[in-house]
C-alpha cells in the first residue's frame, strides 16, 4: 500500500481545490485545506486553515505551526486563483494588483515556504496552476493570462533551484471547467474557446486529478519545470 | 558569554552539518567563514544554511526573520561572511522588529 501523503491545497473550499481535497482524502492522504473562508470539507484527515493567501505574515504563521506540529507536507497544490475578465483598457489597477497578488505572488509565497519544509526530507512535489488562457493569449483576459504566464516562468526557475533538494515543481493548465471561476463568462465565449482545443469538450475534474496525480507520483521524480495544458492546447 | 542568538545559530550549524558532506562541515565558532573568501560553502549551501537558521530562530526565539532580504544582499560587507557577522545581522534584525 502507498504511504499516506501530506497534501496542502490552496483554494480548497470550492471548485478544483475542493475536488482535489476530496480525491486525496479518498486516497487515504492527509489534507491541509487553505482558503479565506470556512471549511467546506469535513473529514478526520482534513485540517482546514482559514488564511488570506496573499497575507505573508499569516502564511508564515501557518507554515510555522505546521513545522511546530511536525506535520509533513509532501505535496503542495497551488490552486488558489481568481480571474478578471475585462478589456485591458477597462481594468482598474486595483483589480490587476489583486489578480497578480493571488495568482502569482501567493503561488510564489506558498512554494517558497513549502519548499523550506520539504527540503528536510529531500523530497517534495509542488504543482502550480496556470490556464489555457495564457498560451491562447485570450482577449479580455490580459491580466489573468499574464499572471498565469508568470506562474509558468516561476515554475521553470524554481524547478531548477529546487532540483538538488529533491523537490519537483510543475504546472497544470486546465481548459474551462464548470466551476465558479468561469460563472461570469458567456456560453458563446466558452464555446469559441473550446473550438480552439484539439479535443473539443469542457474539462472535467478527473482530467485535472489525472495530471496532478501523475506529476506528484514517486515515479515522476525526473519530471520538473513542465507545464501540461489540457485539451491539446500548447 | 554565548548569547541566545549564537546558541541558535550554532544549533542550525549542527542541523546543517548533519545533512552535509564531510568537506562542508562548519565549526560552531564565530570566526568560521561561511561565504566568500576562505569559505567552503557554495551558494546552494548558503541557501540551505540560511533556511535552517531562519527555522531555528522562528522555533526557538519565536521571531520570524528574513535573513536574505534586499538589505542583506546589497550590503557592501555581506552579513554572511562569518558566523559572527551572521549573528550580528540577526541581532540587528531582531532589535529592529521589537
Amino acid at each position: 500500500m502507498r504511504p499516506e501523503r501530506g497534501v496542502l491545497i490552496t483554494g480548497a473550499s470550492r471548485g478544483i481545490g475542493r475536488a482535489l481535497a476530496e480525491y486525496f482524502l479518498q486516497c487515504g492522504d492527509f489534507v491541509f485545506g487553505v482558503s479565506r473562508g470556512e471549511a467546506s470539507v469535513s473529514h478526520e484527515r482534513y485540517r482546514h486553515i482559514s488564511v488570506d493567501v496573499t497575507d505573508e505574515k499569516a502564511v508564515l504563521t501557518l507554515f510555522s505551526e505546521l513545522s511546530r506540529d511536525q506535520q509533513r507536507v509532501d505535496v503542495l497544490i497551488n490552486n488558489a486563483g481568481i480571474a478578471s475578465m475585462n478589456h485591458s483598457l477597462l481594468t482598474p489597477l486595483s483589480t490587476a494588483q489583486r489578480v497578480i497578488n493571488v495568482n502569482f505572488l501567493a503561488t510564489f509565497l506558498f512554494a517558497r515556504e513549502a519548499a523550506k519544509l520539504m527540503r528536510a526530507g529531500k523530497m517534495g512535489r509542488i504543482v502550480n496552476f496556470t490556464t489555457v488562457a495564457a498560451p491562447l493569449s485570450l482577449e479580455g483576459e490580459a491580466i489573468y493570462a499574464a499572471s498565469k504566464e508568470a506562474v509558468t516562468k516561476l515554475t521553470q526557475v524554481m524547478a531548477k533551484e529546487l532540483g538538488d533538494l529533491g523537490i519537483t515543481v510543475n504546472a497544470v493548465g486546465p481548459t474551462p471547467i464548470r466551476t465558479d471561476l468561469i460563472r461570469g463568462v458567456s456560453e458563446e465565449k466558452l464555446e469559441r474557446l473550446i473550438r480552439r482545443q484539439a479535443i473539443k469538450r469542457f474539462g472535467e475534474m478527473r482530467d485535472v486529478i489525472n495530471v496532478v496525480e501523475f506529476l506528484i507520483s514517486p515515479e515522476s521524480d525526473f519530471i520538473t519545470g513542465q507545464t501540461i495544458y489540457l485539451g491539446g492546447i500548447s | 558569554m554565548v548569547d541566545k542568538i549564537e546558541e541558535v545559530v550554532c544549533a542550525a550549524i549542527g542541523d546543517f552539518n548533519g545533512e552535509s558532506s564531510e568537506s562542508k562541515q562548519l565549526a560552531k565558532d564565530t570566526t568560521t567563514a561561511l561565504y566568500g573568501s576562505g569559505a567552503v560553502l557554495d551558494s546552494l549551501d548558503l541557501v540551505n544554511l540560511i533556511v535552517l537558521v531562519e527555522e531555528r530562530v522562528r522555533r526557538e526565539m519565536n521571531v520570524s526573520v528574513s535573513l536574505a532580504d534586499e538589505r542583506a544582499l546589497s550590503q557592501k560587507n555581506s552579513p554572511f561572511r562569518t558566523v559572527g557577522t551572521l549573528c550580528d545581522y540577526i541581532r540587528t534584525l531582531i532589535s529592529e522588529s521589537v
